[in-house]
């Protein structure tokens, strides 16, 4: 006696053909769902991106990932600090056009996949075509006490910063710079703030020179030597100021607390103690992440 | 009258005994002196006797109008819809009322360009917060050349598994049959420790806010555990020590040893 002599209903060989209608049809469905799915998960979903070394300021405690990547400033004619931008070009790849912004800067390329992690590539000011004056302009919110008579959107110049080989706030040492919360091509309608620290400091002629200074300075490489000595002007340098860790907005000589994990003289990130030393300047790298097209 | 097992009715046919044929007690119905005197058969006799209760109670059974239902519950209407209508509308117009004399607080939206000066989790989530600051305890590996095998931060979150996986195993090592601590030092040592560490590690995630060394912070984190882990046990152990002490005592109150 066979097994499924009892089975109900009894099989048929119309059963049997619906069955295997019915069978392949679901099969069919799944494959294409998945090599659909798999399809949109793993092609390249915007432009730019990728692997990118840069100029970071060293992460030196906590669980950041990496440094923060420095942004490289000059200063006008007018004396106003200005970051530099690359100018963007389209070039084609292999038959595609695509637009790069990268440039040459002491002998190492600068470009603006430096700042696209945290979702900054998705800001307008991230894209190399934003319409931005690239002005460093004082940010709102609370800042450093020298920075509250300062309107928000003011251009930073020159002449704001005069007392920065002995400013202090009871911070750390003090004379080490006098440094300025800014905000960076961030002035269109609707554009996201993009936060940027600017620092000028006597220590910078000495990195840049190899020096022994408030640290011992000859360590650093000579391309970043000379990368600092193309991306820094009247002693001003600034870093995008975005913790590589989760994105949280840290600051230099800002909190009282940071003395506690090592920062009293660095950058001390609030949210998880993570350390940036802005006087360590290291070239690393990380997966830039790529900007949105249309 | 006879005292074997089996018996015979006025007519002289045998009477079955597997309770098919049982009939009321008549005059051949052994007195309850009688069925004293039997020193044999009692299993027999026990036997009938509860069948003959159970036919009758079947006679009574199948005479009756009464249709037997085995009850398990009330009906769902209207006994458990009326009763659930009045719980749904008591809880659903205490929401009401809440949200009308509570109007919740809506801040601004975030600002991803700022960040403020504390910036923590929602209290309950402290211990999973200060779970991702074990960055120090991450090995680093010597064969990859002092590289450590995974992020700090992959580190945290995988700490968030080992803790909640040891509360899920918990249970199954141990079932929990004692009633009071004293019965399992050992395993209230454990739980102490456990409650202990979910407040240092508690206060771990807010070490920036604390007026400590943040090293001390961080190994009292595991420390105090431990040590609370030990008083417990010690405190257990010796409480058990002296309930068998008084045990003991009336014990040999009351038979003093020789």
């Amino acid at each position: 006696m066979p097994l499924d002599e009892d089975k109900y209903p009894a099989e048929t060989g119309r059963r049997r053909f619906v069955k295997g209608v019915v069978g392949s049809a679901a099969l069919a469905s799944v494959g294409t769902g998945g090599a659909a799915a798999v399809n949109t998960t793993t092609s390249q979903s915007g432009g730019g991106g990728g692997p990118t070394q840069y100029v970071a300021i060293e992460n030196t405690a906590g669980p950041a990932p990496r440094g923060m990547p420095i942004v490289p400033v000059e200063v006008t004619s007018d004396g106003e600090i200005r970051g530099v931008f690359p100018e963007a070009e389209t070039e084609e790849v292999g038959g595609v056009e695509r637009v790069v912004a990268e440039t040459d800067m002491g002998g190492i390329t600068y470009s603006s996949q430096w700042f696209q992690y945290c979702g900054i590539e998705q800001y307008e000011g991230a894209q190399p075509e934003a319409d931005a004056d690239n002005l460093l302009r004082a940010a709102s919110g609370e800042n450093y006490a020298w920075q509250e008579d300062l309107e928000a959107g003011e251009p930073l110049t020159v002449d704001m910063f005069e007392d920065y080989e002995s400013w202090g706030n009871g911070i750390g040492k003090g004379g080490l710079g006098k440094p300025a919360a800014a905000r960076w091509r961030s002035e269109t309608e609707g554009a996201k703030t993009i936060p940027v620290q600017v620092l000028r400091t006597p220590e910078l002629p000495k990195m840049i020179n190899g020096e022994q200074g408030f640290r011992d300075y000859s360590t650093i490489p000579q391309n970043i030597r000379s990368f600092l000595g193309a991306a820094t002007e009247e002693n001003f340098m600034a870093w995008l100021n975005k913790c590589t860790h989760f994105c949280c907005v840290p600051g230099y000589k800002k909190l009282e607390g940071s003395a506690d994990f090592g920062g009293e003289n660095g950058v001390y990130c609030q949210c998880h103690q993570s350390v940036y030393d802005p006087f360590s300047p290291t070239r690393v790298q990380f997966i830039a992440r790529p900007r949105p097209t249309e | 009258m006879s005292d074997t097992d089996t018996t015979t009715n006025a007519d002289g046919a045998e009477v079955r005994t597997d309770g098919t044929g049982i009939v009321p007690p008549d005059d051949e119905t052994p007195t309850w002196s009688e069925r004293k005197a039997r020193s044999q058969g009692l299993a027999r006799l026990t036997y009938e006797y509860f069948e003959r209760s159970r036919r009758e109670d079947q006679d009574l059974r199948q005479q009756s109008s009464y249709v037997e239902r085995d009850v398990l519950a009330f009906p769902t209407w209207p006994h458990e819809m009326i009763r659930n209508l009045a719980l749904v509308s008591f809880f659903v117009g205490m929401i009401v009322f809440l949200s009308a004399a509570l109007p919740p607080h809506i801040g601004p939206p975030a600002d991803s360009s700022s960040t403020p000066a504390v910036i923590l989790p929602d209290w309950y989530l402290y211990w999973s917060f200060g779970l991702l600051k074990l960055g120090p305890l991450n090995p680093d590996i010597s064969l990859l050349g002092g590289q450590k095998l995974m992020a700090d931060r992959t580190y945290g979150v995988l700490a968030n598994v080992v803790i909640v996986g040891f509360v899920a195993i918990v249970p199954f090592l141990n079932k929990g049959a004692a009633r009071r601590p004293v019965e399992q030092p050992f395993w209230a040592a454990v739980g102490m420790s456990g409650v202990v560490f979910a407040f240092t590690i508690a206060v771990l995630s807010v070490k920036n806010l604390v007026p400590m060394d943040s090293h001390v912070i961080f190994d009292l984190t595991f420390f105090l555990p431990l040590v609370a882990a030990f008083v417990t046990y010690a405190v257990l152990r010796s409480m058990r020590e002296g309930y068998m002490f008084n045990l003991n005592r009336r014990y040999y109150r009351l038979r003093p040893p020789k």
